[in-house]
C-alpha cells in the first residue's frame, strides 16, 4: 500500500477562491491571487498508472464537466501553499464518499489546498501565508493547517 | 423605542421570519443589508439570522465574520449593545470571536462544526433549556430559570467543538447559555441533534450581551407553526420560541 496524492480543482471560475481573495485583502493582506483545490491523500493498493482513472470514476469526487485532476509528485504543500484539513483522524471514503468507494483505495483524507500568490504571481512569503491561515483559512479549534516542510500527516 | 437591525448577508435566508417575530414581540426592527454597513452603527441592537452567509465559503460564518458589516456589530458588542445570532448568525458570532469571547482579536477560539456522529444536515424539533442564571445574559434576563424554549435545529454544522482546555474554560466562565433538552426539560444524549460538546445549544460572551444559539426559535414562535398548536387566541404561542424574542426585545428597551 502506498500513499498517493491527487489534487482536484475547478476548471470553471472558483467563486469561493475569489471570495477568499477579497476577504483576505480586506483583512489587509497584499495578495495577487488565491487558488483552491481539493487535496486527496490516498492509501492505495492499486496500480499507480490507473490512479487518475480510478479516482475520476467516482462521481462523488470528480465531475469531468467542471473538475480537473492531477497526481501530485509531492506529498506536502509547496511554497505559498497550505493544506487545511479537519483535525483528528478521518476516513473520507467512509465519511464523505459513503458507499461509493474507489477500487484499490483503502483510506482517504481530504484537505483544502490554498495557494496564495503575490502581485507578481510568485508564492507569498511564509509570514503572509501564516497570517492568511490564522485570520481566515483555518479555524485551529477544529482544523489543522500544514505548510511546506511540515512532516507528513 | 430602541431600534433593532436584522442583518442580512448574501445567503441569509431566515431574515423575514426573524423580523416578523421581533415585530410581533414588540420590537422596532428592520432589515439591514450588508451593503448598508455604514448605517449599522445607528442601531441599538442586532440580530444575525440563519442561512448560509457567503454560501458558507471557507467555513460557515468565516467570510461574514470579516465583512464590513461585522465591523459595526463587533464595535457595538464591545460597547455593550445586545447582539443575538441564530444558527448561521451564531456561527458568524463565533467566527468573529464574539462568543465565547475569551480570545484575543477577531478570531474563533471554538467552532460550531460538522454534526456528529453522522456529519449530515439535520432538521428536527428540539428544546433549548436555559443553563445559566437568567440574568447572566441580558437577552435571557426576562426568562424564568431553566426556561424551556422550543425551536427547530436546521444545520449541518452545529456541534460545539474546542480543545478540552478551552471547553473547561467555557464551563468555568458560565458561557453555556443553553443546552439541548427533551420536552420534559431533561438533558439526554438523544435530545441533541448534533453531538455538541457539553450538550451546548447556545453560548454567551463574558459580558453577557452577546448570545449565539444554533436552533431557530422563530420557527416555533407563532401558533400556526408551534409544535403543540393553538394555545389560546394570541397569534404567538405562549410556550413557543417567542419567549426568547420577547425577552430580547424587553432587554433592548430596558
Amino acid at each position: 500500500m502506498t500513499r498517493r496524492t491527487v489534487a482536484i480543482s475547478l476548471k470553471i471560475p472558483d467563486n469561493a477562491a475569489f471570495t477568499a481573495l477579497t476577504a483576505l485583502r480586506r483583512i489587509g493582506l497584499e495578495l495577487g491571487d488565491v487558488d483552491r483545490r481539493e487535496i486527496w491523500q490516498l492509501e492505495d493498493a492499486g496500480a499507480p498508472e490507473t490512479l487518475i482513472a480510478r479516482v475520476s470514476a467516482n462521481p462523488a469526487m470528480f465531475n469531468p464537466n467542471k473538475h480537473r485532476i492531477v497526481a501530485l509528485e509531492h506529498q506536502q504543500p509547496q511554497a505559498g501553499e497550505t493544506w487545511v484539513s479537519q483535525a483528528g483522524q478521518h476516513d473520507e471514503v467512509r465519511e464523505h464518499l459513503g458507499g461509493t468507494g474507489i477500487d484499490g483505495i483503502l483510506r482517504a483524507t481530504r484537505a483544502v489546498g490554498w495557494r496564495l500568490r503575490d502581485r507578481h504571481g510568485d508564492p507569498v512569503e511564509r509570514a503572509t501565508l501564516v497570517a492568511a491561515v490564522e485570520s481566515l483559512l483555518c479555524n485551529s479549534a477544529v482544523e489543522l493547517a500544514r505548510y511546506e516542510g511540515d512532516p507528513p500527516a | 423605542m430602541r431600534s433593532i437591525a436584522v442583518l442580512v448577508f448574501p445567503g441569509t435566508n431566515s431574515e423575514e421570519e426573524t423580523l416578523r417575530l421581533l415585530r410581533d414581540c414588540g420590537g422596532d426592527a428592520e432589515l439591514v443589508h450588508w451593503s448598508r454597513a455604514k448605517m449599522l452603527g445607528g442601531f441599538d441592537a442586532y440580530v444575525l439570522p440563519g442561512g448560509f452567509a457567503y454560501e458558507d465559503r471557507i467555513r460557515a460564518g468565516a467570510v461574514a465574520a470579516h465583512d464590513e458589516a461585522m465591523d459595526a456589530v463587533v464595535a457595538a458588542a464591545h460597547s455593550g449593545k445586545l447582539v443575538l445570532g441564530i444558527c448561521n448568525g451564531a456561527q458568524i458570532l463565533l467566527e468573529a470571536g464574539l462568543v465565547p469571547g475569551t480570545g484575543e482579536g477577531r478570531g474563533p477560539t471554538a467552532a460550531f462544526t460538522n454534526n456528529a456522529p453522522v456529519p449530515h444536515f439535520v432538521c428536527r424539533h428540539v428544546y433549548l433549556r436555559l443553563a445559566v442564571a437568567p440574568d447572566r445574559c441580558a437577552i435571557t434576563a426576562s426568562l424564568p430559570a431553566a426556561a424551556l424554549i422550543p425551536a427547530y435545529a436546521a444545520h449541518g454544522e452545529g456541534r460545539l467543538a474546542a480543545s478540552n482546555e478551552h471547553l473547561d474554560e467555557i464551563v468555568r466562565g458560565d458561557h453555556i447559555a443553553f443546552v439541548y433538552a427533551n420536552a420534559a426539560g431533561e438533558t439526554a444524549e438523544s435530545a441533541s441533534p448534533n453531538g455538541s460538546a457539553l450538550g451546548c445549544a447556545g453560548l454567551v460572551n463574558v459580558e453577557g450581551n452577546v448570545l449565539a444559539i444554533m436552533p431557530h426559535p422563530e420557527r416555533d414562535g407563532w401558533n400556526f407553526n408551534h409544535l403543540d398548536r393553538c394555545e389560546g387566541d394570541d397569534v404567538l404561542a405562549p410556550s413557543g420560541g417567542a419567549a426568547l424574542f420577547r425577552s430580547f426585545v424587553a432587554a433592548v428597551n430596558a
